[in-house]
C-alpha cells in the first residue's frame, strides 16, 4: 500500500506522450472523453431534467427538455410529499452527528497523537478493527441493542451509530495532521498555566481546523446519504431521513413520477453543491479513507 | 507527581466518551451477533439455545449460497469493469487542463450521490414499460434487445452490476492517476526512445510499475462490493424469487421481514467471517503473485 502517496490528487505533469500524438488523434481522444463524461453524467442530468417535467412529458418524451419548466414539482414534493420534513430530519441528524464526531474525534486524536500512555497501541488497533467491519453485519445486533436501550425510533438511534462508525476515520485524519505540528506550542501553553483542557480548547482545536474540515465534509456526505441504519432503526414517519423517505416514495406516489423526480433532486442537490465546492478534499479524503479501511 | 495524576485523569476522562460510544456501537454488536446466532429467537419472548443449528441451516440453504454467488458476481463485475475503465481513463486524463479536470470530476461525481437515488434512477432506466433503456433501444431500431432488465433472472445480476460499476470508478481513477504520476518521466522518455508503441508501453512498463497499486485496488473492489446493499435493496429488494439476493439482503429479509433474529444474527456473523476471508485471502494471494 505504500505505493500510493496518501491522498495526493493528481497534479499536472508535463505530458510528453501527447506531443507524439498528432492533432487529429488528440481530437478523437477529446471527443471520446467528452462522450464518456456525458454518458457518466447522463443519469443525473436526466434526473434533474425530468424533475421539471409534467407526468405526460415524463412518459411521452423521456429524452426531451420540458416544454414548460414545472417548478411547482419541487414545492409539491416539499409540502405534499413530506420531503420538507425529511430534509429537516436529515439536517438535524447529520449536524448533530458531525458535532459529536468532531468533538470526540479531535479530543481522541489529541490524546493519542500528543500524549504518551500505556494502552495507546491497543486503542489504535481497536479503531483499525472498526474500519474493517462491514456495516451491514452490525444491523441485527444494533437493532437488538437499541431496542433494549429504548432508543429505537429516536434521533439518537442514528446519531450514536453514525458517530461511532465515523470515529476511526476522524481520529486517523486529525491525529495524522496533529503529529505534523511541533510540540513546543503546548509546552509554552503549559508554562503559561493552562491545564490539558485549556491546551485542547485554546491550542489544539484551532490548530486542527483544516483536518476537522475534511472530516466534516466526508462525514456529512456519509450521514446525509446513509440508508441502512435509517431503514432498520427508524419507523416513525415524522423521523424519516431523506434516503428512507425516498425509498418509500415509489410506493406512495408510484405513478406521480414528476413528484418523485423532484424529491430525489432535493436530496441530491446539497451533496452536489458540496462536491462542486470541495472536490479536491472529497477526492483525497475518500481515496485515503478507502485505502486505509 | 501532581503533574502525572492530572495527565492520567485527563487521558481517562478524555478517552472515556469516545471509547464508550465506539465499543458499544461497533465492537460489542459483533460479539452479540455471534452470541445470538446460537439462539432461536423471534425478537419477543424467550430465546431458546439451539447451538450451531442456525449456522448449519444457513450453510444448507441454497438461497444463502446463491446470495454468496451474487456477491461474488458483484466482486467480479467491480474488478473486470471498474479497474480497466479506471486504468484506461487514468492513462489519458493526466493533464491538469480544465477539460481533463472536468472529465475527472464527472467520473467521480456519482460517489457523492445517495445510493438510494442511484438505485431509483437506474430502476427507472431499466423499467420494463417506461424505462428509458428500452425506449432508447426501440428508437434506434434494436427492439429485439428489449428485456425486463431487472425481472429476468438470467440477466438481472448483470443489470444491477452496471450501476455499481458506474458509481464507483472515480476513486480507482484517482488511485491509478497518482500511481502513474509516480512513474518518472525519465522511464517514459526512455521507453519512447526505445520505440515502445503505446500498447506495449502499457503492458511492459505501466502495469508492472503500478502492480502494487492494482493489488490494492482489487482488495478495495472486494471490500467495496459488500456495500452494494442499498442499491440492490431499492432496485429489486433481492427478488424476483430471490434471484438478486445478496448476503446482506438475505440477512435483512430473514431478520426484519420474518422476524428470525437468531438466524439473522448467525448470518451477520457469517458475513463478517466471509468478508474477512475474502479480504485477507486476496491479500495473501496477491502477495504471492507479487513475489514471483
Amino acid at each position: 500500500m505504500k505505493t500510493i502517496a496518501p491522498g495526493r490528487v493528481p497534479k499536472t505533469t508535463t505530458n510528453t506522450s501527447s506531443r507524439v500524438l498528432n492533432f487529429r488523434a488528440s481530437w478523437l481522444l477529446h471527443l471520446f472523453l467528452l462522450a464518456y463524461a456525458l454518458v457518466t453524467l447522463y443519469p443525473l442530468l436526466w434526473l434533474f431534467i425530468s424533475s421539471f417535467k409534467s407526468n405526460q412529458e415524463f412518459f411521452g418524451s423521456p429524452f426531451a427538455l420540458p416544454s414548460v419548466w414545472q417548478f411547482e414539482n419541487y414545492t409539491r414534493a416539499w409540502e405534499i410529499g413530506g420531503i420538507g420534513k425529511a430534509f429537516l430530519n436529515s439536517v438535524i441528524v447529520s449536524v448533530l452527528s458531525l458535532v459529536l464526531t468532531l468533538f470526540l474525534g479531535t479530543l481522541t486524536a489529541f490524546i493519542v497523537s500528543r500524549l504518551n500512555f500505556r494502552f495507546k497501541g491497543f486503542i489504535m488497533m481497536l479503531f483499525v478493527l472498526g474500519m474493517l467491519i462491514p456495516i451491514h453485519s452490525t444491523l441485527v445486533p444494533l437493532f437488538i441493542l437499541m431496542k433494549s436501550l429504548g432508543i429505537l425510533d429516536t434521533y439518537a438511534s442514528l446519531i450514536l451509530p453514525y458517530t461511532a462508525f465515523e470515529l476511526p476515520i476522524a481520529v486517523f485524519v486529525i491525529a495524522a495532521y496533529l503529529t505534523s505540528v511541533p510540540k513546543e506550542l503546548e509546552e509554552a501553553a503549559m508554562i503559561d498555566g493552562n491545564g490539558y483542557w485549556g491546551i485542547f480548547y485554546r491550542i489544539i482545536v484551532p490548530l486542527a481546523v483544516p483536518a476537522m474540515a475534511t472530516v466534516s465534509i466526508l462525514g456529512f456526505l456519509r450521514f446525509w446519504n446513509d440508508f441502512a441504519f435509517a431503514l432498520v432503526f427508524i419507523n416513525k414517519q415524522a423521523l424519516k431521513t431523506l434516503p428512507l423517505s425516498l425509498s418509500m416514495f415509489s410506493d406512495g406516489y408510484g405513478t406521480d413520477y414528476s413528484l418523485t423526480m423532484a424529491a430525489m433532486s432535493i436530496a441530491v442537490i446539497p451533496t452536489i453543491i458540496i462536491y462542486l465546492l470541495f472536490q479536491n478534499q472529497i477526492m483525497k479524503g475518500m481515496v485515503a479513507g478507502a485505502v486505509k479501511g | 507527581m501532581a503533574f502525572t495524576n492530572r495527565l492520567r485523569s485527563f487521558i481517562i476522562i478524555g478517552l472515556l466518551p469516545a471509547l464508550t460510544i465506539y465499543l458499544l456501537f461497533v465492537i460489542v454488536p459483533i460479539l452479540w451477533s455471534a452470541y445470538y446466532g446460537f439462539f432461536d429467537w423471534k425478537g419477543i419472548g424467550a430465546a431458546r439455545f439451539i447451538g450451531l443449528d442456525n449456522y448449519a441451516e444457513a450453510l444448507k440453504d441454497p438461497i444463502f449460497w446463491r446470495a454468496l454467488k451474487n456477491n461474488l458476481i458483484i466482486v467480479a463485475a467491480s474488478i473486470l469493469g471498474q479497474l480497466p475503465i479506471a486504468l484506461l481513463l487514468s492513462l489519458i486524463l493526466r493533464k491538469s487542463t480544465l477539460f481533463h479536470r472536468f472529465v475527472r470530476s464527472a467520473v467521480f461525481m456519482p460517489m457523492v450521490v445517495s445510493s438510494i437515488v442511484i438505485g431509483l434512477i437506474w430502476g427507472y432506466i431499466y423499467h420494463p414499460q417506461i424505462g428509458i433503456l428500452n425506449v432508447l433501444l426501440e428508437q434506434i431500431g434494436l427492439s429485439s434487445w428489449i428485456r425486463d432488465w431487472l425481472g429476468d433472472p438470467s440477466i438481472n445480476m448483470y443489470s444491477v452490476s452496471a450501476p455499481v460499476i458506474w458509481a464507483n470508478i472515480g476513486p480507482y481513477l484517482i488511485i491509478f492517476l497518482s500511481a502513474i504520476q509516480n512513474i518518472s518521466s525519465d522511464v517514459e522518455e526512455a521507453a519512447k526512445i526505445d520505440g515502445a508503441i503505446k500498447g506495449k508501453w502499457l503492458y511492459l512498463i505501466v502495469i508492472p510499475m503500478i502492480w502494487d497499486t492494482i493489488k490494492v485496488a482489487i482488495v478495495l473492489c472486494i471490500s467495496g462490493s459488500l456495500k452494494a446493499f442499498d442499491l440492490i435493496f431499492v432496485m429489486t429488494g433481492g427478488g424476483p424469487a430471490q434471484s438478486t439476493e445478496l448476503l446482506a439482503t438475505y440477512m435483512y429479509n430473514n431478520t426484519f421481514e420474518i422476524y428470525r433474529y437468531g438466524y439473522g444474527s448467525a448470518v451477520s456473523t457469517l458475513i463478517i467471517i466471509i468478508s474477512m476471508i475474502l479480504v485477507l485471502g486476496s491479500q495473501v494471494l496477491m502477495r504471492k503473485r507479487g513475489m514471483e
